[in-house]
């Protein structure tokens, strides 16, 4: 089927970057002796510019009950981007989206079964809204975040650091091969149902201005926006313009009467 | 049948409990079993260990920017210590640079300066210190300490620490040329003393 846009090479390429800058990131810290750039998708210092993943930031600031003026700033350019686009650090950013990428390029290349749906019901899609709380309620009970430990964009950063830095792996990473052996049953099921991280980014961007708008009157009701849809959605029902939606622009890009188009509002 | 269930009962009740029980140990383990102990120490400026395991979003800035690969990070065997960091003084000690306080985001490193760090105390270990024991007129310890004649004094030939001005970098442990076998440890040690209810 002939593609009438092209939203999706701009997203592996965003997404091929931002693995490049936390790949190289080690190695220019490490060989080079150069500090302009630090740390991965949890804090990342450009200069004296910080960011701090919104999540991470919250925890800390909750589980030690104090405000640290330089995390809080950080958080703002983040929740900034999700307020204004959604959860496009998931689909535009995020280390496991690319590897997810590849997993279902790999499947796709090996040419072997269908993909599993991303419609399944086993978990149902509101549990993101369980996950974040509860994410949070059991940290503060230990008294230690846990999303700073087990984040999956972040253990991607730390294990490269890792590898850079010490030649060795941290055994917590194993949770990123059970990340991707979960997609062999149901597709980005955690980031569906079960990422604290996306919860928090989806609320922010619960009135984010860019959106996917169904022009209903040109919909041929294929259906194939719904089939390639990552997230499960079924945009020829609107419902790429819920709460849901991760603003990867698959839809735009497959729906073959253009009856799907980002609108910024 | 019914001795069976019974019997797949009680394994079933085995096996959860096998696993849940450090399940539920691993958990806690981290509040109360700080890798902080002899030797092994936050970077300067680290807040109290309780809060700083609340506080660090194990961000590896420090450790990307420790210009002398001091600080390692530790990993899930550390329960919830995973991802933050440790200098391990023998291995690598603290060159007091102070370039990860600048760039901690969370303030689990507070920006101080390098007389204000308080990584630990050194103590001297009478019974094994070559010049202590008067076997050789050692005085390593003395010569490396960045704050000489201030945090470590020399009296009748012997070294003598200041608490007062002792920061606790390591770098008297790690030239120390005692290890003492039993446990391990050189002839002085930092004790991190300063991090709360640490050990």
């Amino acid at each position: 089927m002939k593609s009438t846009s092209s939203i999706r090479p701009w997203r592996l390429a965003a997404l091929a970057l931002a693995l490049a800058v936390i790949v190289a990131n080690p190695l220019i810290n490490f060989f080079c002796q150069n500090h302009f750039v630090q740390g991965w998708y949890q804090s990342i210092a450009v200069g004296e510019l910080w960011f701090v993943s919104p999540l991470e930031g919250l925890e800390s600031i909750l589980v030690a009950k104090a405000v640290y003026a330089p995390a809080f700033i950080g958080m703002i350019a983040p929740l900034t981007l999700a307020f204004l686009l959604g959860r496009v650090f998931c689909s535009w950013i995020c280390p496991l989206t690319l590897l997810l990428e590849i997993v279902d390029w790999l499947r796709r290349r090996l040419g072997g079964k269908k993909r599993p749906s991303a419609h399944s019901e086993i978990v149902p899609r509101w549990t993101l809204w369980l996950v974040l709380p509860a994410e949070l309620l059991i940290s503060m009970v230990l008294g230690a975040p846990l999303f700073v430990i087990f984040s999956p964009p972040g253990l991607i950063g730390r294990e490269l650091m890792m590898l850079v830095f010490f030649r060795a792996l941290a055994m917590e990473g194993l949770l990123l091969l059970a990340l991707i052996a979960l997609e062999l049953f149901s597709r980005r099921l955690f980031c569906r149902c079960l990422c604290p991280l996306g919860a928090l980014l989806a609320l922010t961007g619960g009135k984010r201005r860019l959106r996917v708008q169904l022009q209903a009157d040109a919909c041929v009701d294929c259906g194939r926006c719904a089939k390639t849809c990552p997230l499960g959605l079924r945009p020829q029902t609107d419902q790429a313009a819920s709460i849901y939606c991760w603003n990867c622009g698959d839809c735009v890009d497959c729906c073959p009467s253009q009856a799907l188009r980002f609108r910024w509002r | 049948m019914k001795r069976r269930d019974t019997l797949s009962l009680i394994l079933g009740a085995a096996l959860a409990t096998w696993l849940a029980a450090p399940g539920a140990a691993w958990a806690t383990a981290g509040r109360w079993f700080s890798p902080i102990r002899r030797n092994r120490l936050r970077p300067p400026g680290a807040v109290a260990e309780a809060q700083f395991l609340a506080r660090c979003i194990r961000c590896g800035r420090c450790l990307e920017v420790c210009p002398y690969h001091a600080i390692v990070m530790l990993d899930i065997r550390h329960a919830l210590h995973a991802g933050t960091p440790l200098i391990a003084v023998e291995n690598i000690p603290c060159y007091l640079c102070m370039k990860c306080v600048a760039v901690c985001p969370t303030g689990s490193l507070r920006p101080i300066g390098q007389k204000e760090t308080r990584m630990g105390l050194a103590v001297i270990d009478h019974y094994s210190c070559l010049a202590w024991r008067g076997d050789t007129l050692c005085r390593t310890c003395y010569d490396k300490c960045p704050f000489a004649n201030v945090a470590i004094r020399l009296e009748q030939l012997r070294p003598v620490i200041d608490e007062g001005a002792c920061v606790g970098c390591g770098l008297c442990v790690n030239a120390c040329p005692i290890t003492v076998a039993e446990d391990g440890g050189k002839a002085i040690n930092i004790e991190p003393v300063y991090a709360g209810n640490a050990a």
